[in-house]
């Protein structure tokens, strides 16, 4: 029987392998343009110009790695037609979705019709991927649901020694909500008040309305996690109408730009990620490979898809050519990739685990008198079990 | 129905004056088309499928807007608030009770019916903008609804729908996808064919034409409006219904105003009063967006930068659809009448002043 | 006390975007959907002249203003005097497709990044206390701009022979170009004013908020306000905005933050079911729709 020969009955047996192809490919489905661009497409780039560089290096297993990306949007519909059309015609690895929450059932549903894994990086991380984790969904975006809000208010008890009255501000999307119903539950088991909690439509001329009633609830701590506009204009809003309490939120892409912009020492930002002010070697490789690809995304934007190309190298390195989704599967249900300090340890998923075993945070402020971005807390670990 | 054709065909029955196909070159051209589609699935990749059934899937809804707009001149920005109330019935009918598709189809029409009558009461009172803008805060409502839903249930990220079953034969192939969406298309629009030559079409476009003409004639304006709302609300929600079942779930999120503007897009497109130019006009918008990419493939930009790719694909759809309004009013219709005047006349290049 | 200032703000947010889409309507018919884009443009062009004159604010500021009537006079001269005697559709349709070509090129030209115009001309949005309330600067000069524009549109409307032919053309078209008042040029004014004053709004929030994509809806939200008013009465778009911003604030204090998102559509059906042609719209022009 002839190599060729062989191939084709490879290709009869899988046909949803991608044997055909002298690449690694991978399918993206993202949100490149639309109102929400912002926060997706620096992700998308970034982990296009580490691919591009790996392949400058000389790919996985001496294959180049093909990322095809398609735009969504934000809209589910072209989320829906992008994964039908990554699966069955471009015959993809894997699915990798970087987009909002709304566009995941269609590409959920695709993945499983196909038996292929989905990856979310640079979306909020799905349920089902904290243990116990659906076998087809994984997920390395920094924030995850409930974690974020323990590992907040464990450092807002940690600071204050005063009884706590603490406000929430959410933004009217599903995901943010939950998670602040969610806080606000756990503030009453830590011992603090929750005083007052706002929810603001995602579209909003003037947040001042929502302040006026969180200022008049008169809290000395406030926690928002939301996207990033909701909760800095939440809290600029609340400081021009005279609040002089703290308020700690989740560090987006943008934080270290943003808290240099904002420069007040009551603003705090938790987040998993290093900062570019940690000036790490990483660092130095980051700029290095933005500059070659052109990006125009400050590189501290980076952080996150930059990641997410590392976890994806690591989980092609152990899928041997020729590749199959079975074993890209198997790879990524063990897999342990250094993240060159870019986060406080090695990213770590298992087979039940498809969040990572353990997450580490720090917290940063504008520290006024030394005029830069200060640490005030230091990678603090909390394990991921359910 | 139309002009007699430039050949001298004559009608010398009555029942010729009902046939839709006349001539022989016309039946045989319909046949062949017959076979093309037919044959289309089993020539094509997954891509220009997956593109073809969306056509159809979009030419159901279109050809319910152009009912509406085009012939009874009532202007909607209400459509994707339609499509949304189409696709939420047969999702929520299916999470609560587990209902099949055979339920939640009619029950989908019913309740598009049901808003094509809250849609349709303003148009009593209302014309033009206003009544548009008055469907547009229907939207707004039932988009509002919907989203309340899913929250309130749960269903944060969308509601998750089975594929239809008939006994043990489940419906998930792309291929049979597509000769039930070629079916349901192609009854929509004999029906809407049918119906365009009964005494409803007839009174819609005597509607549409000068209302107080259409009073003093005998027409209903009322009923007339009324009819037209239900008739187009129905086959648009039967549309959104099956949209949830080729797409497998349903999400407030995916019926944004842009879907709106995007079908009435396809019927401007397309060419105004036309059932035809409804049909072109979607697959003009559904592939449009694909082409520019694959020509900005061949042109070896798509591989830097890719969200400017995106960004020019937005521009463009936006350029010509401007280009259309602008240049050729009447649409696809228009260019392809142009070209068969240019077959029909040849040497000359007017019809002649009498007919 | 803060309610009213709040009420004050969010008002004049609204009544200054309102304003371009009354504007438009009532001297040509037309209802522009790009309002929304072209107040992203103009707050654009701010961003694009305080980087460019970064020493002289003011200069950028007034730079930019001069911008956004060029703009809203282009958009007529290029596109919109073509539209003029099509269908009701096919002008709203034509200001749709161009919202949407632009919204493309911005992206295009300027990413998707947040921008903040203010810091780059090197002022702060500082607040200050008004009574037992405070406002913000922006905040301010949102209100003061609001009055300012409104007063010098019903003086130039009422007290300028521009505002006379403006008026005239758009209450009888045919018969105005028959007395020699030149149509095309009202029209370009319309719109070059509209973009102005939308403009103006685009640049506040921008310089208040960032500057980035939602601003778009932001104008589609201020809509409901103009038709609760009346499309084709500056008043009514003063007074519409006050009721819808007074109802938002109120339900947001009050009841649930979350209605505030629906109300204003709620108010604008239930309007248009009782009086049509809103608060002080007039009755017969809906007839000649």
């Amino acid at each position: 029987m002839s190599k060729k020969h062989l191939i084709a009955a490879a290709l009869v047996a899988l046909p949803m392998a991608a044997a055909a192809q002298n690449a690694y490919v991978v399918g993206v489905s993202a949100a490149m343009t639309g109102p929400v661009a912002g926060t997706y497409a620096p992700v998308v780039d970034a982990m296009k110009a580490y691919l591009e560089h790996l392949n400058a290096k000389g790919g996985v297993n001496g294959k180049p790695v093909r990322l095809v990306v398609l735009d969504d949007q934000a809209q589910p519909s072209r989320a829906a037609a992008n994964a039908k059309q990554l699966v069955s015609q471009e015959r993809v690895l894997m699915l990798l979705n970087t987009s909002l929450s709304s566009t995941y059932a269609p590409m959920v549903a695709e993945a499983k019709a196909a038996g292929i894994p989905l990856y979310f990086a640079g979306a909020v991380c799905p349920k089902d991927t904290f243990p116990p984790a659906d076998p087809l969904q994984f997920c390395s975006t920094a924030f995850g649901a409930n974690l974020d809000s323990q590992a907040a208010l464990a450092f807002v008890k940690a600071q204050t020694s005063e009884p706590v009255r603490i406000g929430f501000a959410a933004m009217a999307i599903p995901v943010s909500r939950g998670e602040i119903d969610y806080a606000e539950g756990l503030s009453k088991t830590l011992g603090m008040t929750p005083v007052e909690k706002q929810i603001t439509p995602p579209p909003t001329p003037d947040y001042t309305p929502f302040a006026t009633k969180l200022k008049d609830a008169n809290p000395n701590w406030m926690y928002s996690w939301a996207p990033w506009v909701s909760q800095v204009r939440t809290f600029e809003a609340m400081r021009r109408l005279g609040w002089a309490g703290r308020y700690i939120t989740w560090a987006h892409l943008n934080a270290e730009e943003e808290l240099a912009r904002v420069r007040d020492s009551g603003f705090f930002v938790i987040g998993t990620n290093a900062f570019l002010e940690d000036n790490l070697p990483v660092h130095a490789e980051m700029r290095a490979v933005a500059h070659r690809a052109g990006l125009s995304h400050p590189v501290s934007y980076l952080t996150e898809g930059y990641v997410a190309g590392m976890v994806l190298e690591s989980a092609l390195r152990n899928t041997s050519w020729p590749p199959t989704s079975q074993k890209l599967l198997a790879a990524m249900n063990s897999l342990k990739v250094d993240l060159k300090g870019l986060r406080g340890g090695p990213l770590e998923w298992t087979k039940e685990n498809h969040f990572r075993t353990r997450q580490y945070y720090r917290v940063w402020r504008w520290d006024t008198s030394a005029n830069r971005v200060a640490r005030v807390q230091d990678w603090r670990p909390i394990d991921v079990q359910r | 129905m139309s002009a007699p054709r430039a050949s001298g065909y004559l009608r010398t029955r009555y029942a010729q004056d009902y046939a839709l196909l006349e001539t022989r070159t016309q039946k045989a051209c319909a046949l062949a088309f017959a076979v093309l589609l037919a044959a289309y699935p089993f020539l094509a990749g997954p891509l220009a499928l997956d593109l073809a059934n969306q056509v159809l899937l979009g030419s159901i809804g279109a050809v319910a807007l152009m009912l509406l707009t085009g012939y009874a001149g009532q202007i909607s920005l209400g459509h994707a608030g339609l499509l949304a109330a189409g696709a939420f019935t047969g999702g929520i009918l299916f999470k609560e009770l587990g209902a099949p598709f055979w339920i939640t189809l009619p029950a989908a029409a019913l309740v598009g019916a049901g808003l094509g009558i809250a849609f349709g009461l303003p148009s009593l009172r209302l014309r033009g903008l206003y009544l548009a803008v008055s469907t547009l805060a229907l939207h707004f409502i039932v988009i509002h609804a919907g989203a309340e839903y899913e929250t309130r249930r749960g269903f944060s990220t969308g509601i998750v729908i089975d594929p239809p079953k008939i006994g043990d034969w489940v419906l998930r192939d792309a291929r049979a996808w597509y000769f039930v969406l070629l079916a349901f298309a192609l009854a929509n629009l004999l029906f809407a064919l049918n119906l365009l030559r009964s005494r409803t079409g007839r009174a819609w476009r005597a509607v549409h034409g000068r209302e107080a003409v259409a009073e003093a004639l005998g027409i209903s304006v009322r009923r007339a409006k009324l009819a037209a709302f239900v008739v187009s609300s129905a086959i648009t929600a039967i549309a959104g219904c099956l949209f949830a079942y080729y797409r497998g779930f349903v999400s407030a999120e995916a019926f944004s105003l842009y879907l709106t503007i995007q079908y009435v897009a396809m019927i401007i497109i397309g060419g105004m009063g036309s059932l035809l130019g409804a049909v072109l006009g979607t697959a003009f918008v559904t592939v449009f967006p694909y082409a520019i990419e694959a020509l900005m493939r061949v042109g070896g930009l798509a591989e830097r930068l890719s969200s400017i790719v995106f960004a020019v694909n937005y521009a463009a759809f936006g350029l010509v659809m401007l280009l259309f309004l602008v240049f050729e009013p009447q649409g696809l219709v228009g260019i392809w009448r142009r070209i068969q005047e240019w077959f029909l006349l040849w040497p000359f290049k007017q019809r002649p002043l009498s007919k | 006390m803060q309610l009213f200032v709040n009420i004050a703000v969010l008002a004049s947010i609204y009544a200054l975007i309102c304003c371009g889409y009354v504007l438009i309507y009532r001297v040509s018919r037309v209802l522009s959907l790009a309002h929304g884009e072209l107040m992203m443009l103009a707050a654009y062009g701010l961003y694009a002249t305080a980087s460019l004159f970064s020493q002289h604010p003011l200069l950028a500021v007034a730079v930019a203003a001069g911008l956004a009537l060029a703009v809203g006079a282009a958009v007529y001269a290029a596109l919109m005097w073509r539209m003029t005697g099509e269908s009701v559709l096919a002008a709203v349709l034509a200001t749709i497709a161009l919202g949407i070509l632009l919204r493309g090129l911005m992206v295009l030209a300027f990413g998707t990044q947040t921008q903040y115009p203010l810091r780059d001309l090197g002022w702060a949005n500082a607040s200050f206390a008004v009574g037992s309330a405070r406002i913000s600067g922006v905040g301010a000069a949102l209100v003061l701009g609001t009055a300012l524009v409104y007063g010098g549109l019903f003086a130039f409307l009422r007290g300028t022979r521009w505002g006379l032919r403006m008026r005239a053309a758009g209450q009888n078209p045919l018969l105005a170009a028959q007395r020699g008042v030149r149509l095309h040029g009202i029209y370009a004014l319309a719109w070059a004013l509209a973009t102005f004053t939308g403009g103006m709004a685009g640049m506040l929030i921008a310089c208040d908020a960032g500057l980035e994509g939602t601003l778009v809806t932001i104008g589609l939200k201020a809509f409901p306000a103009a038709l609760v008013g009346g499309l084709d009465s500056l008043l009514g778009a003063l007074i519409g905005s006050l009721i819808v911003a007074g109802a938002e604030v109120l339900l947001i204090h009050y009841v649930d933050p979350l209605l505030s998102d629906v109300v204003p559509f709620l108010v604008l059906l239930a309007m248009l079911v009782l009086r049509p042609w809103g608060l002080f719209g007039s009755r017969e022009e809906l007839d000649r729709v």
